[in-house]
């Protein structure tokens, strides 16, 4: 059985269009220590790709990501 | 550091500027005939809001070669919430002085000496990870445009009905934004027109653009030209984007020798003309309520799309109407160049989209159309902050509302 992911902030970016959930995704992390986890959800698909771009440029980790019908899903965790 | 702290940016910028950069920069004469036309002034007539204000700082960090860190902070800060880079005052001024160049160039300075706002080039950074390793992101993409290819089916009622990937020989590559609204109102319009087109892998944002950093936006466009010549097609059509549009069709091809092999279009001009030769079956009774258009700087008065917007909307709307001023002198909404990526700055924005507020509704029309996602994001709060009480809708989207409801009867 996987492991439950847990969070320390939730947020929620449905409704927000692009760049917005990676703006907010940039702002939330600055407000966490590092290791700390942020969930979030969002309606704009292009998440799926943006997040993990964002992530990699960043040098943070997306846990996991994913699209459950029309909302996509995801857990990042600071790095540095 | 120590605001006096002297910042390392790279040497003898100015000897590095370019000519017309140069030329702008010694040409204005102070006699500031701009400031009526900036609609930062026009919503709080300050000093720091006339255009020939904003680029005498720049001109005087240059000359003084005063890279202190508060001087260059003091300049990104008015380089990036300051101006729009709408360069409306381009068009008041008598001999033509292009203040959003500068203001771009000031913000090259800005990132080059670090004191940009970091989330601008994040975003361009992100865009050019997305195009270092395209495998890493395919799986994640395809699956994606799966799921919007089975919307676009429900809406047309055709199974059929795909949203091509990856396709050579195409005639098109289509390049869209993130969000499916972006993706699935162009897909269905190219069904309908039975256009020959493919999706484009990668966004058509550029914010290298916006943050004035020629290096990055120039490998933010690489990565479109590159899949447009591996695919061969005859055309790149970019969506609803302002800063994409002018990118691609006016500045991008003289980054690269010889140019494009390709020609560029926004999606307005191929619906335009598409009406134009009665291509698209279109039943204005989809849109019945008074409509009125949006002219992004980007696409208007720096991409020169003024009338082809008018031509899909008066074929696709029952009541057309204007705004007052529009074309190459509307208004910026206030949430160009990069701004809204910015929370910081939400106030300012919000106060500079007064002038765009004021014209919406003195118009009484229920329906802004926008064919720009930054000026939809900004219209859309300015709806909320101002109670302007409207609708936003996207110019494919309203097409592609007049085609469903002329074909299938709703």
């Amino acid at each position: 059985m996987a492991e439950e992911i847990k969070a320390n902030v939730t947020l929620n970016l449905e409704g927000l269009m692009c760049p917005m959930p990676v703006v907010r995704i940039s702002k939330a992390i600055k407000d966490v220590v590092v290791g700390e986890v942020i969930e979030a959800t969002a309606t704009d698909p292009g998440v799926l790709i943006d997040i993990p771009a964002w992530a990699r440029t960043t040098g943070n980790e997306v846990i996991k990501i994913e699209r459950e019908g029309k909302i996509v899903h995801f857990f990042v965790r600071r790095l540095k | 550091m120590t605001p006096e702290t002297q910042i390392k940016v790279p040497e003898d910028y100015k000897k590095k500027l370019p000519r017309d950069v140069a030329i702008a920069l010694e040409t204005c004469v102070r006699c500031g005939l701009c400031t009526e036309s900036c609609h930062y002034y026009k919503s709080n007539p300050k000093s720091d809001f006339i255009p020939a204000y904003r680029a005498e700082v720049f001109r005087r960090i240059l000359r003084k070669k005063d890279y202190s860190e508060k001087s260059l902070g003091a300049m990104s800060d008015i380089a990036f919430s300051n101006c729009t880079l709408c360069r409306r005052c381009v068009m008041t001024c008598p001999l033509g002085v292009d203040t959003g160049l500068l203001m771009r160039e000031a913000r090259g300075l800005a990132v080059a000496s670090g004191t940009a706002p970091e989330i601008l080039v994040q975003l361009a950074d992100t865009a050019i990870s997305r195009g270092e390793d395209i495998e890493i992101f395919r799986e994640m993409f395809l699956e994606n445009i799966k799921a919007l290819e089975e919307e676009v089916r429900q809406l047309t009622g055709d199974p059929q009905a795909v949203i091509p990937v990856d396709k050579k020989g195409a005639d098109i590559l289509f390049v869209a934004l993130s969000g499916a609204h972006s993706i699935i109102p162009p897909s269905i319009l190219f069904h309908y027109a039975k256009a020959n087109w493919t999706l484009s892998f990668f966004e058509a944002s550029n914010y290298g653009v916006l943050i004035g950093d020629k290096d990055r936006a120039k490998r933010i466009v690489q990565r479109i030209v590159d899949e447009a010549k591996r695919l061969g097609v005859k055309e790149i059509v970019v969506g609803e984007c302002g800063h994409a549009y002018n990118t691609l069709r006016w500045e991008a091809p003289k980054w690269f020798d010889g140019g494009f092999p390709f020609r560029v279009r926004s999606i307005i001009e191929v619906m335009a003309h598409l009406i134009q030769e009665g291509r698209l079956p279109l039943d204005k009774s989809a849109n019945p309520e008074p409509v009125i258009y949006h002219d992004a700087c980007n696409l208007t008065r720096n991409g020169g799309l003024l009338e082809e917007p008018r031509i899909v909307l008066r074929a696709a709307v029952k009541d057309y109407r204007e705004m007052s001023p529009n074309r190459d002198d509307s208004y910026c909404c206030g949430g160009g160049g990069g701004i809204i990526a910015v929370p910081e700055w939400d106030s300012k924005r919000m106060e500079a989209g007064k002038p765009k507020a004021e014209q919406i509704k003195a118009t009484g029309a229920k329906v802004v159309i926008v064919a720009c996602d930054n000026c939809r994001i900004q219209i859309n709060d300015l709806n909320e902050h101002y109670k302007l009480g409207i609708n936003i809708g996207g110019i494919t989207e309203t097409v592609v509302k007049a085609i469903l409801k002329a074909v299938k009867g709703s």
